[in-house]
């Protein structure tokens, strides 16, 4: 099977390039990253991030044939050739389809992901209805793959800004957490220009994740709850 | 609500274009349903004052909307804050005054008609 990868060794090169790479592949190969394991077997010069090997860790999200994705996942069948494979677009690259998470991840701590609670913990644990749990459904399951925040043209121009949908999607998880005492703050925090306001609903985010939530409705909903928080 | 937190211009985009989606809706049931439109029958309508009122609202809702739209675009590209300050001026400006000009015409045409 033949691929175009996107090669960049900051030490060697002075510019990315594309190498063409013709796959042997063996009968139990059905993911792009099977292929990519195959591929490294041929030429151990190139680089990628895998770890579960089944859309659960989010390491080997890539930009495979214009769209964002996860390779652990991505059946190679659907996959019309030469497959491309970029490293997530807008990130800085450390090599080949490796990038630079940093600022991602900066975003994403600075919307406190985790329960804030000063008050006294009961015996055994804090408890949540049926109904309150519902809540978290479509929030909890996003497992930082960047796949949203690199795929969205406003994180691309305000990368530094814009919190991004992955943020905002888990800033959205502890807002609606029944659980969390710090809702006001949270949502005070947001009310910003950039760090929220810079979403125009292009809905990329949603587009590409791969675990099928939806950011751009979570990001929706904050602003209505940042609304009804003025009225 | 804070002055320059965003959340105005989130709400000005959204409300203008219900606005919007309502006059669009009408018009297209005008046109399915109304008598053939004729520059005579438009303009006899339009120089009744609720008409024009209605017209003027229409207006308002298109500028508003491109204002936030503008204004987005600008907060994207235009880093130093002079030039931004200077261009979002420049096209409030513009925008104000095709809002004057377009109160001009309907009234004068509503006056010219009474």
């Amino acid at each position: 099977m033949r691929f175009r990868v996107f090669r960049f060794d900051p030490e060697r090169d002075a510019r990315p390039r594309l190498q063409d790479y013709d796959v042997r592949l063996k009968p139990s190969d059905r993911m792009v990253l099977d292929a990519l394991v195959r591929l490294k077997e041929q030429d151990d010069s190139i680089s990628f991030r895998r770890s579960c090997r089944e859309g659960v860790c989010g390491s080997d999200a890539m930009n495979i044939n214009g769209l964002n994705a996860l390779a652990c996942i991505t059946p190679l069948k659907d996959l019309p050739e030469p497959v491309t494979l970029y490293p997530l677009p807008a990130f800085p690259v450390i090599r080949d389809l490796i990038v630079d998470m940093t600022q991602f991840f900066a975003h994403y701590h600075a919307i406190k992901p985790y329960l804030v609670n000063d008050e006294a913990p009961p015996e055994r644990e804090r408890l949540q209805s049926p109904q309150e749990h519902e809540k978290l459904n479509g929030l909890y399951e996003c497992i930082l793959c960047a796949c949203c925040s690199s795929f969205c043209p406003s994180q691309w121009w305000n990368p530094e800004k814009f919190l991004g949908p992955a943020a905002l999607l888990q800033a959205e998880r502890f807002i609606v957490d029944s659980r969390d005492r710090a809702t006001g703050a949270r949502i005070e925090f947001l009310d910003d220009v950039y760090k929220l306001y810079r979403c125009r609903s292009i809905m990329n985010c949603t587009e590409v994740c791969p675990k099928k939530l939806n950011p751009a409705g979570a990001i929706e909903r904050i602003k209505v709850a940042l609304l009804r928080k003025s009225a | 609500m804070r002055l320059f937190s965003g959340q105005r211009a989130f709400v000005l985009q959204r409300l203008s274009a219900l606005v919007l989606l309502a006059y669009l809706a009408g018009g297209a049931l005008w046109l399915a349903f109304g008598p053939a439109p004729t520059f005579s029958r438009w303009q006899a309508w339009s120089a009744q004052p609720l008409a024009a009122a209605a017209l003027l609202v229409l207006a308002a809702a298109v500028l508003a909307h491109a204002w936030v739209g503008v204004r987005d675009v600008m907060l994207d590209y235009l880093r130093p804050l002079a030039l931004r300050l200077a261009a979002l001026g420049a096209v409030a400006t513009v925008l104000a005054g095709l809002a004057a000009w377009t109160a001009l015409i309907l009234f004068s045409h509503v006056l010219a008609f009474a």
